[in-house]
């Protein structure tokens, strides 16, 4: 009773707090902890001179097998939100790890198709979910009720489904889309928070006619440019940034000749309407899959004397990016890792490709391979440090090539690639000045990771890696300060909270969820 | 109009076979060879798969793989499977059935026995887990990479069977199988069948062989077609059971 009083007393979380969730550094209300994504909070009780106290305070186990729990807890009033990859949205006493309810989708037959799911967004009372049968769904923040259900397109078992954490700008609900492996055309939807009806839809796969209709054949099926991971929000800009991730077909480019806009691009959108202001197009014409759905952080900094608002991605394709956010100028670009597909980028930063990049019936070596340099995994920004800190993925593959036959709800690619056998691959954290591209330092990882990045005031930065080591390191020098083991994959980025006056970092790791602090 | 049709069966004829030949390309010959004539995969081109098995029966090989074997499911498409079936009776030729494993069998598994072999090797419940399970090799490679195997081991070195040495920082060299490596660890097993785990604060260098742990064996043309021919028989049964093709071997 105790604890039902002091929810229903707490306050709501209103579009103010997300626009200034970096001064709540206590919570974790969006996906990637603020709106600009720089993952960096101003808490400091665990710091680089008692991080090696750091032990496991509590665990939740969903009972599920493992296999990479993506969720990203929220955090908001004490309360810990996350999800499971079967459409379940669960609640957590932040403190202790104790549920405090659950909530459980319910699947039409042959529905459940089990796909990753990323986690929450939260409004007012109200949290929102995707569910692996592309549907969003509001539910009540203390009881787990559901108050909505909005379908955002006909389910396709396996190839039209949904995986991203909501994205909550105002009153919306902004969502998106994936199966760009199996040929759907991609979107991006804005529903209404209290209603569940759709405000907007922007298509990233335009049709003939349309603006970039005319960079995909008249004929042949168009899709992709899936849009499967969330984007970032400029309040000041009104702006909203979202990246696309690869055309259809997949790994096969020859029956569609061209750019094939918008995929493997970041879109910049009207919040109210959807309307598109820019685009800029990282990988034209694609056939390595090097999707766009890496974070587009939003940070200000210093460029050729002057304070610029730009928007920066560690892309698949193994460049980084640096782009005036109001505009979409193409400002910096630069290898981040090793890269054998692009002699370098253009004015307009456009790649200069290399011959033999393109898929072959023999298989072309390209680095990097599919997977990319990096990819979704969040990258962060300290502030302090003027540091990007990110993980890197250093792998090849053969890209062979076929031509593939569109069926719906069959995948549609040309031939999935095959890792090189010859070297080994592995992974790297890297600090980098954003600006220049200069390393600070870096960490070598055995395997390539599928973990992020968190940085704190404390000095530290946290990661994982794809062996299970949760690692945090001194964020000005990379000494590294302490690790666990965990027992499975990381494939997620840690983030952390205060609650009970303490403060904590968690990270789901096989089926648990692990959350650490200091000893009390 | 019968010339129409014959053309349109012509076209369809050769797309199959050219999109047969891509999907072998990309999906098949990394195991068995562009050619077909085997590598860590069986031949294709031997007389038990061109002549003893029936299209059908390499479509539920193709389409469920074959448990036990390295040898994956792939989802294809029906029109797909077809053409890749089609592009497999065409390997190495047309009416290529590839050469016949010839030897005794039967000595064959005496000569396993006289060679120790099984002090690395396990066969059913026989013989020790260092090196690999042959229990399925037969149904898991060529015979030409039996025979390989056995000349010169390092030919082609399977993932889970990389030798490395760990040298300790106090001097101690350690030389056995890679079981697992991280950032932090490496865990070996050794030929007595036991394990080793290190911390990698207290190792100074893991080395990769870059070889077989196996040594060469020299044995006569006699014995080593007999050894091919008794490893090429060994066909274990999904539920583990040894299943020998080769009347008289128990």
């Amino acid at each position: 009773m105790k604890l039902l009083l002091a929810l229903l007393l707490v306050a709501q979380v209103s579009t103010d707090w997300l626009t200034h969730a970096l001064d709540h550094p206590q919570d974790w209300m969006t996906y990637w902890g603020d709106y600009s994504a720089v993952r960096y909070r101003k808490l400091n009780q665990i710091n680089t001179t008692n991080i090696a106290q750091l032990r496991v305070d509590w665990m939740y186990q969903t009972g599920k097998a493992g296999g990479g729990w993506e969720t990203m807890p929220l955090v908001a009033n004490g309360i810990m939100y996350i999800t499971g990859p079967d459409g379940t949205a669960i609640a957590l006493d932040a403190a202790n790890g104790h549920p405090l309810w659950k909530y459980e989708h319910n699947f039409p037959t042959g529905h459940n198709t089990g796909q990753a799911n990323r986690g929450l967004g939260i409004l007012g009372d109200r949290l929102f979910m995707v569910t692996p049968d592309a549907n969003v769904v509001a539910l009540d923040t203390k009881t787990g009720r559901l108050l909505w259900q909005s379908e955002m397109a006909p389910f396709i078992p396996g190839a039209r489904y949904a995986t991203l954490a909501p994205l909550i700008v105002k009153n919306k609900v902004v969502v998106g889309i994936s199966g760009g492996e199996h040929g759907v055309r991609g979107f991006i939807d804005a529903y209404d928070a209290d209603t569940g009806k759709r405000a907007w839809r922007f298509y990233t796969v335009p049709l003939a006619g349309e603006p970039g209709g005319d960079t995909w054949p008249a004929n042949g099926h168009r899709g992709g440019a899936p849009t499967w991971m969330t984007g970032t929000y400029d309040p000041l800009l009104q702006t909203i940034y979202w990246g696309t991730g690869n055309p259809g077909p997949d790994l096969y480019g020859d029956v569609r000749k061209g750019d094939n806009l918008f995929s493997c691009s970041l879109l910049a959108l009207d919040p109210d309407t959807g309307k598109l202001k820019w685009y800029f197009q990282f990988s034209p014409h694609d056939t390595h899959d090097w999707d766009a759905a890496e974070t587009p952080m939003l940070l200000d900094l210093p460029w050729k004397g002057k304070l610029r608002k730009v928007v920066v991605q560690a892309n698949r394709n193994a460049f980084f990016y640096m782009l005036d956010r109001e505009t979409g100028e193409f400002l910096e670009g630069y290898p981040y890792g090793r890269q054998t597909w692009a002699k370098g980028l253009d004015a307009e930063g456009r790649p200069i490709l290399m011959p033999h990049s393109e898929p072959s019936p023999e298989g072309a070596r390209v680095c990097p391979g599919l997977a990319g340099g990096t990819n979704w995994m969040a990258p962060s920004f300290s502030p302090e440090t003027g540091l990007f800190y990110f993980t890197l993925r250093e792998q090849c593959d053969q890209f062979f090539s076929s031509p593939p036959v569109y069926t719906e709800g069959k995948a549609y690619w040309g031939t999935f690639p095959r890792q090189v056998t010859d070297e080994p691959e592995y992974g790297l954290l890297k600090a980098m000045d954003p600006i220049t591209g200069k390393i600070a330092w870096q960490f070598r990882f055995f395997h390539a990771p599928w973990a992020g990045t968190l940085a704190t005031s404390g000095g530290l930065v946290f990661s994982g890696d794809e062996d299970g080591y949760l690692l945090a390191f001194d964020a000005r020098d990379g000494k590294l300060l302490w690790k666990i083991y965990t027992g499975a994959e990381i494939r997620n980025s840690p983030m952390t909270y205060m609650a009970g006056g303490r403060q904590f970092v968690a990270i789901p790791s096989g089926a648990a969820l692990l959350a650490f602090a200091l000893p009390q | 109009m019968k010339c129409v049709i014959i053309l349109l069966w012509y076209s369809a004829f050769v797309f199959a076979a050219d999109t047969g030949t891509d999907i072998y390309r990309a999906n098949c010959a990394f195991c068995h060879g562009l050619e077909g004539r085997g590598g860590r995969g069986p031949s294709l081109v031997s007389a038990h798969v061109q002549q003893e098995t029936s299209d059908d029966a390499l479509k539920t090989i193709i389409h469920g793989g074959i448990s036990g074997t390295g040898m994956p499911a792939f989802d294809l498409e029906p029109q797909d499977l077809d053409a890749l079936v089609h592009a497999i009776r065409h390997l190495g030729g047309q009416g290529s059935a590839g050469a016949a494993v010839r030897g005794d069998a039967a000595h064959g598994q005496r000569v396993f026995a006289k060679n120790g072999c099984a002090s690395c090797h396990r066969v059913g419940d026989q013989g020790s887990v260092f090196g690999p399970d042959l229990s399925r090799i037969g149904a898991a490679r060529s015979a030409e990479y039996l025979r390989e195997s056995i000349v010169n081991p390092s030919a082609d070195i399977a993932p889970d069977y990389a030798g490395v040495t760990v040298e300790t920082r106090d001097g101690r060299k350690v030389t056995g199988v890679r079981v697992s490596e991280d950032t932090f660890t490496v865990e070996l097993r050794l030929p007595d069948q036991t394990y080793q785990g290190f911390e990698k604060s207290t190792v100074r260098a893991v080395t990769d062989l870059g070889k077989s742990l196996m040594p060469a064996y020299s044995l006569s043309s006699a014995d080593l077609d007999d050894l091919v021919a008794y490893l090429a028989s060994l066909r274990a049964s999904s539920n583990g059971q040894v299943v020998l093709r080769e009347k008289g071997i128990q």
